[in-house]
C-alpha cells in the first residue's frame, strides 16, 4: 500500500510537471501543441541512454535531457512561427507521429520497440535512489522547483510579453516585442523541463519504451491542462491529480460489479470530462467563462 | 506647393523626422496606397484625412512594417530603413494605435501599460527605488487617461471610452518619438475627446511628432498643424489647414462620399 501510494505520488508529480510545462505554452503563449510527449520522450531516452552507458548522476542525466529536448523544440518552433492556431495543432501532430517512428526505429538510441531495459536508478551525490518512497521526494522537489520557475516567469516581464502576444500578436510586435524569439524561448524552456522530468521518469521505471511517449500521452497531458484550467497556475496540478487518481478511486467503489469495472471506469471518466467542459469550460480552477 | 507661405507656416524650419518616398502597396490589383511621398517634421501634428477605404490604415501598416510595401522607401532621421519589422520600428521610436484597438484583453490595465514600456523580455531584478519610480510613471499615465480606478481591471471589462484611453495609455507609456494614431477619437463624447486632444497637445510640447487619422472636422481643426488628404491611395494634398480646408475640390471628395 505504501509503495502503491508512493507510486501514485511519483506519477502525479511527473504528470503535474508535464502539465505545467504544457500549460505555460498553451495558456501563456497560445501555442496548442499535441507533441508534448515528444519532449518528455527525448528527455527520457537521453537520461536512460546516459545512465546505461555513462553515469547515472542526476547532475549529468537531467541537464543532458534538458538540453536535448530544448534543442529539439526548435524543430517545433519553425512551424509555430509560420502558422497559426489550428494549423499549428496539425503541425505538432505531425511532429508527434514522426517522433514515434523515430523512437521505434532508432534502435541504437532508444532500443527500438523493446525500449531501454535495466536503466540504473538516478544517483544523487553517489547515493542511488530507487525505492518509490524516496523517489517520491525527488519528484516533489522537482515539482516545487518547476512551480517556482514558472511562477517567476509568468510574473516577470517575460511572462507579460508572452501574455501580450497571446492576446494580440500584432499589438505586442507594435510595442517592440520580438514575437518569434519570445515564442521560441518559451517553447525551449517548456521542452527543457518536460525533458528533465522524462529523465527522472526513465530512471524511476528502469524501463522505458515508445508506449509512454505516444499521441495518447500528449492528449492526456493536454486534457490535464484543459480540465484543470488553462492559463491558471494550480490548474495543471489539479488536472493531473484528477486524471491520475480518478481511475484508481473508481476501483475502490465496492458496489460496482468487479467484472465490468474497466468499462464503468471509462464511462465515468468520459462523461465527467464532457460534463465538466459543458459547465466549467475554464476548467476546475479556471474562471468559468471564456 | 504653396510658395506664398512663410517657412514657419509650412514648418520647413523643423527637422524632418520621417520621410516617405513613393510608398505603394496593392491588394489584388487595387492600389491601396499609391506613390505617397510626404515628410513628417518633428513636433508637428499631421492629420491624415480621407474617405473610408482611402488607404490611411494601410499607410500606417507600411510605415511600421506590419505590411510589406511594393514600392518606395522610408527615411527615419536621415537614415534609410529598407526592410523593417514591426518590433524594430517600435524600437526606433514609432508607436502606433490600431483602429480596432487590439488591447491585451486578458491583462489588467496596469499590465497593458507595463508591457509597452518594458523593452527587454529578459527577467530582471528591480530595486525598490526603480519600482517606486515605475509606479509613479504608471500613476501619472492612469491619471491623465482617467483610468486610475481601473488599474486592476481587465482590459476586456472596460467600457468603450476607457478602452480607447487604454490604447492611448499604452502609447504614452511606450515613450516613442512618433505617434501614429488610427482614429483615436472615433465614438468619443466631447469631454473625452477634449481630454484626448489635451494629452496630444501636452505630448507634442515635449517634442513628440504625431500623425493622426481623424474624420471629425472639429477635431481636425482643433489639433492639426498640417492636413494630409488621401483618396484612393493617392495623396491629394499635404499642407496647412487653411489651404486644405478651403480647397473646394477636396471638400467635394470628402463630403460627396458621405
Ligand atoms: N490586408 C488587406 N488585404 C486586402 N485588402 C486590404 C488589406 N488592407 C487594406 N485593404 C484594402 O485597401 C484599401 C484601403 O484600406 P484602409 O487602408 O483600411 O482604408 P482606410 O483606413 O483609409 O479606411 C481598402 O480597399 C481595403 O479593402
Ligand atoms: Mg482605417
Amino acid at each position: 500500500m505504501e509503495n502503491y501510494l508512493a507510486n501514485l505520488g511519483v506519477l502525479i508529480c511527473v504528470y503535474s510537471i508535464l502539465a505545467i510545462t504544457l500549460n505555460f505554452i498553451m495558456g501563456y503563449a497560445g501555442i496548442f501543441s499535441l507533441a508534448h510527449a515528444v519532449f518528455f520522450g527525448f528527455g527520457a531516452y537521453t537520461g536512460g541512454f546516459i545512465a546505461l552507458n555513462y553515469t547515472s548522476s542526476m547532475f549529468v542525466t537531467l541537464p543532458a535531457a534538458m538540453v536535448v529536448s530544448a534543442v529539439l523544440s526548435l524543430l517545433l518552433a519553425i512551424p509555430t512561427l509560420r502558422v497559426r492556431g489550428e494549423y499549428f495543432v496539425a503541425a505538432s501532430l505531425g511532429l508527434q507521429i514522426l517522433a514515434v517512428t523515430l523512437f521505434t526505429e532508432w534502435k541504437g538510441f532508444t532500443g527500438g520497440i523493446g525500449g531501454l531495459v535495466g536503466i540504473p536508478p538516478v544517483s544523487l551525490f553517489g547515493t542511488e535512489i530507487f525505492r518509490p518512497t524516496s523517489f517520491v521526494i525527488v519528484t516533489i522537489v522537482a515539482l516545487i522547483v518547476t512551480i517556482g520557475i514558472f511562477h517567476l516567469l509568468v510574473h516577470s516581464n517575460f511572462g507579460r510579453s508572452l501574455r501580450a502576444i497571446r492576446d494580440s500578436e500584432s499589438a505586442a510586435a507594435a510595442f517592440g516585442k520580438n514575437v518569434p524569439v519570445i515564442k521560441t524561448v518559451s517553447l525551449a524552456i517548456s521542452a527543457a523541463l518536460a525533458g528533465m522530468v522524462g529523465a527522472l521518469y526513465a530512471s524511476y521505471l528502469a524501463f522505458i519504451n515508445v508506449e509512454s511517449f505516444m499521441l495518447d500521452t500528449s492528449v492526456l497531458i493536454m486534457a490535464m491542462v484543459i480540465i484543470g484550467g488553462t492559463g491558471t497556475q494550480l490548474g495543471p496540478i489539479v488536472g493531473a491529480i484528477v486524471l491520475l487518481s480518478l481511475p484508481s478511486a473508481i476501483t475502490y467503489l465496492n458496489f460496482l460489479p468487479q467484472s465490468e469495472i474497466g468499462a464503468i471506469q471509462q464511462i465515468i471518466y468520459g462523461a465527467g470530462m464532457t460534463l465538466l467542459m459543458l459547465f466549467r469550460p475554464g476548467g476546475i480552477v479556471g474562471s468559468g467563462g471564456k | 506647393m504653396t510658395e506664398t507661405h512663410t517657412p514657419e507656416e509650412t514648418h520647413e524650419d523643423k527637422e524632418v523626422l520621417m520621410e516617405l518616398a513613393g510608398l505603394g502597396r496593392s491588394f489584388g490589383g487595387v492600389k491601396a496606397v499609391d506613390d505617397v511621398s510626404m515628410k513628417l517634421r518633428a513636433g508637428i501634428v499631421t492629420t491624415l484625412v480621407g474617405p473610408n477605404g482611402a488607404g490611411k490604415t494601410t499607410l500606417f501598416n507600411l510605415i511600421t512594417g506590419q505590411l510589406a510595401r511594393d514600392t518606395g522607401h522610408i527615411t527615419w532621421l536621415g537614415r534609410r530603413i529598407d526592410k523593417i519589422r514591426p518590433h524594430e520600428a517600435a524600437r526606433l521610436g514609432m508607436v502606433r494605435s490600431f483602429q480596432d484597438l487590439r488591447l491585451f484583453e486578458k491583462m489588467t490595465v496596469e499590465e497593458n501599460i507595463m508591457t509597452t514600456f518594458e523593452r527587454s523580455p529578459l527577467p530582471r531584478i528591480t530595486t525598490p527605488a526603480k519600482r517606486a519610480e515605475r509606479r509613479e510613471f504608471i500613476d501619472r499615465i492612469l491619471e491623465r487617461c482617467a483610468l486610475t480606478d481601473k488599474r486592476n481591471t481587465r482590459a476586456s471589462d472596460l467600457a468603450y471610452a476607457e478602452r480607447k484611453f487604454l490604447s492611448l495609455a499604452r502609447i504614452i507609456a511606450a515613450q516613442g518619438r512618433l505617434w501614429l494614431l488610427d482614429e483615436p477619437a472615433s465614438g468619443l463624447d466631447p469631454q473625452s475627446y477634449n481630454r484626448l486632444l489635451g494629452i496630444i497637445r501636452e505630448e507634442v510640447q515635449t517634442g513628440v511628432t504625431v500623425c493622426i487619422i481623424e474624420h471629425n472636422l472639429d477635431i481636425v481643426i482643433g489639433i492639426s498643424d498640417r492636413i494630409a488628404f488621401l483618396d484612393r491611395g493617392k495623396l491629394l494634398a499635404d499642407d496647412t489647414p487653411q489651404v486644405v480646408l478651403n480647397d473646394p475640390k477636396l471638400a467635394s471628395i470628402y463630403f460627396g462620399e458621405r
